[in-house]
């Protein structure tokens, strides 16, 4: 009798820790894409959406100690009141008074993207985080460290394994938490996203401002992402303190110099400056670029051989459809904002 | 009665695991032993000046290569693909020197140095495949296949800085190269321990002479890492 009631308990207790376990699973998030949309690119069975990934990945974001001297996170260049870009810097700041030579991209619909990067060198989203972690002129950390300095905190242990299922903390399982709460990022309901669901209406200038665009920048700047992620040479001159030949650097190939991934169009209002070294201060500089001062290459794209003709007229009416890619319900997103905070606080940026 | 009953059933499962067990140790195992010479030293990090066929000298600090989709022909002539594993033979780690395979009687094997394109574009990756092992290019999505590194005298580059780090996946810069080797015939079948060597000068020489004076560094795929990748794909050898 004595072996069936061990053998009754042990089964009671492996039926209790099933239950409790099953009772710990990570919540899942459900991605929405937006009516119209195509499908994102990103293999979310890989890396499955849930809550605690997309709190994990969150408190990763904002969290300055994953730097060498715990000064810069990744919200440091990837401001959301600047659109996941880094408001008024036209380079990256880095670890020790260093510059980067390339201006911070938006972050923003991250899913349906294949390469990253202005040269697009990193070829998944879940690569991404550790270029920034280990350059020396950004987070400056190495990856062995950032993996103690987690393994050493008692409240990341516990959110691993919520998210994850165990508290093993490595590069693969941090980089997932990572891209969890980056995709999350979706920018979609701008004034222009509710005029094209028919909830609003465009006023005459951002209207006419709309079918210049569709006329003279949309064959890059694609809806509804407002980019086709293509790398083009655009005819920006080769600045010689940066050497930044682009595309090429990752391609080694002659056809790619000054070849930059076209950026995506949304919430450009508020994410000056402009280009991959952010050597455009205004909106009215990018005009000036395209109309008057660019450099016709040998590589330069066939669609800008003779420049785009911009009247001043026209730039204004640019200007007023831009704003309507200003989506504030992105940029004000509660769960967006650093943990704890209901919106990002403005001191996140020191530097 | 129900009690005998389930003293036998608790027996059967315990047998069953203990055998299975048992079974799996009595496998036949290879072990592949990884020596790194030069010439016909042994390597020694940090400690010893080398001499390449140029007359170059040179100290090495690191010595790293991946291993990976290794295939061997076993004693029945069985061919065996080990295509999910992969190895990081670090010259500073002992352990990773080691190679366990499946077979006995092993006849002759063959791997690729470095990693398939698949496990460079698919996401973060674990174990001897983790970034964190510092052989993976952040900046430029990559594996480094193969890492010899350390100082040289003839080396114009910073510090005098001599490092050869050799990737590329992509179709015009594929750095991935596969090995055959053929087990001397009349070993023992006994003997299940080989030791496969790889000499460091054939970096140098080889298909192509490559100079540390002329390439003190290797940061990226493209024509130097092939040539390098070339002449170390000679650089193995079964010891007799």
């Amino acid at each position: 009798m004595r072996i069936m009631t061990i053998i009754f308990i042990s089964l009671f207790c492996f039926a209790g820790i099933a239950w409790i376990n099953a009772g710990n699973k990570p919540s899942p998030i459900k991605f929405i894409v937006p009516p119209g949309w195509p499908q994102p690119l990103y293999n979310f069975k890989s890396n499955p959406l849930t809550k605690e990934g997309f709190e994990l990945g969150r408190k990763l974001f904002y969290d300055e100690k994953l730097s060498k001297d715990s000064t810069i996170s990744c919200a440091s260049c990837h401001q959301q009141f600047g659109g996941f870009a880094t408001y008024d810097h036209n380079l990256s700041h880095g670890y020790n008074n260093t510059l980067t030579t390339r201006n911070a991209p938006s972050l923003q619909n991250l899913a349906w993207q294949k390469e990253f990067m202005w040269d697009g060198g990193i070829v998944h989203l879940d690569l991404q985080p550790m270029a920034p972690l280990t350059a020396i002129n950004e987070m400056g950390e190495t990856l062995e460290n950032v993996i103690k300095k987690l393994n050493r905190d008692t409240a990341y242990k516990r959110m691993f394994k919520a998210a994850f299922g165990a508290p093993l903390i490595n590069t693969q399982k941090m980089n997932m938490a990572i891209s969890q709460f980056v995709l999350m990022l979706v920018s979609s309901n701008s004034k222009y996203d509710k005029v094209m669901r028919g909830a609003a209406a465009f006023i005459l200038p951002e209207k006419l401002g709309y079918d210049i665009f569709k006329k003279k920048c949309s064959s890059c700047h694609t809806e509804p992402l407002f980019s086709d992620f293509s790398y083009r040479n655009t005819g920006l001159k080769l600045d010689n303190t940066l050497n930044d030949y682009g595309r090429m650097k990752i391609t080694h190939d002659k056809k790619d110099s000054l070849k930059f991934k076209v950026p995506s169009l949304r919430n450009v209002a508020i994410t000056a400056p402009y280009g991959h070294d952010g050597r455009f201060f205004s909106l009215q500089n990018v005009y000036e670029h395209y109309r008057n001062k660019m450099v016709v290459m040998d590589n330069t794209d066939s669609l800008l051989l003779h420049k785009i003709p911009l009247s001043n007229y026209e730039t204004g009416q640019l200007t007023a459809f831009l704003h309507t890619l200003t989506d504030t319900s992105f940029l004000k997103n509660p769960a967006f904002a650093p943990p704890g905070y209901d919106i990002t606080p403005v001191f996140i940026h020191y530097h | 009665m129900r009690k005998g009953y389930f003293v036998i059933v608790l027996f059967i499962c315990l047998a069953t695991g203990g055998f299975t067990f048992i079974y799996k140790n009595k496998e036949a195992t290879t072990a592949i032993h990884f020596k790194n010479l030069v010439g016909n030293k042994e390597l020694k990090l940090f400690d010893e000046t080398y001499t390449n066929n140029f007359g170059e000298p040179f100290v090495i600090n690191k010595f790293r290569y991946y291993i990976s989709h290794i295939s061997i022909v076993d004693g029945s002539d069985k061919e065996i693909n080990l295509s999910n594993n992969y190895y990081l033979v670090n010259e500073d780690d002992s352990l990773s020197k080691m190679i366990q395979l499946p077979a006995a009687g092993i006849k002759s094997i063959s791997f690729l140095i470095g990693v398939d394109s698949a496990k460079n574009i698919s996401g973060v990756q674990t174990g001897s495949l983790d970034p964190m092992n510092g052989m993976f290019w952040t900046w430029n999505s990559g594996y480094v296949f193969a890492k010899l590194e350390g100082q040289s005298d003839s080396s114009h580059a910073p510090a005098h800085s001599f490092t050869w780090d050799v990737g590329g996946f992509r179709a015009r810069e594929n750095a991935l190269r596969r090995i055959k080797l053929n087990v001397p015939a009349g070993r023992s079948s006994a003997d299940n321990v080989i030791v496969v060597q790889a000499d460091i000068l054939k970096w140098f020489s080889g298909a192509h002479p490559l100079k540390i004076s002329q390439s003190p560094v290797c940061h990226q795929p493209g024509v130097l890492a092939m040539q390098i990748a070339d002449n170390y794909s000679a650089m193995f050898s079964i010891a007799p």
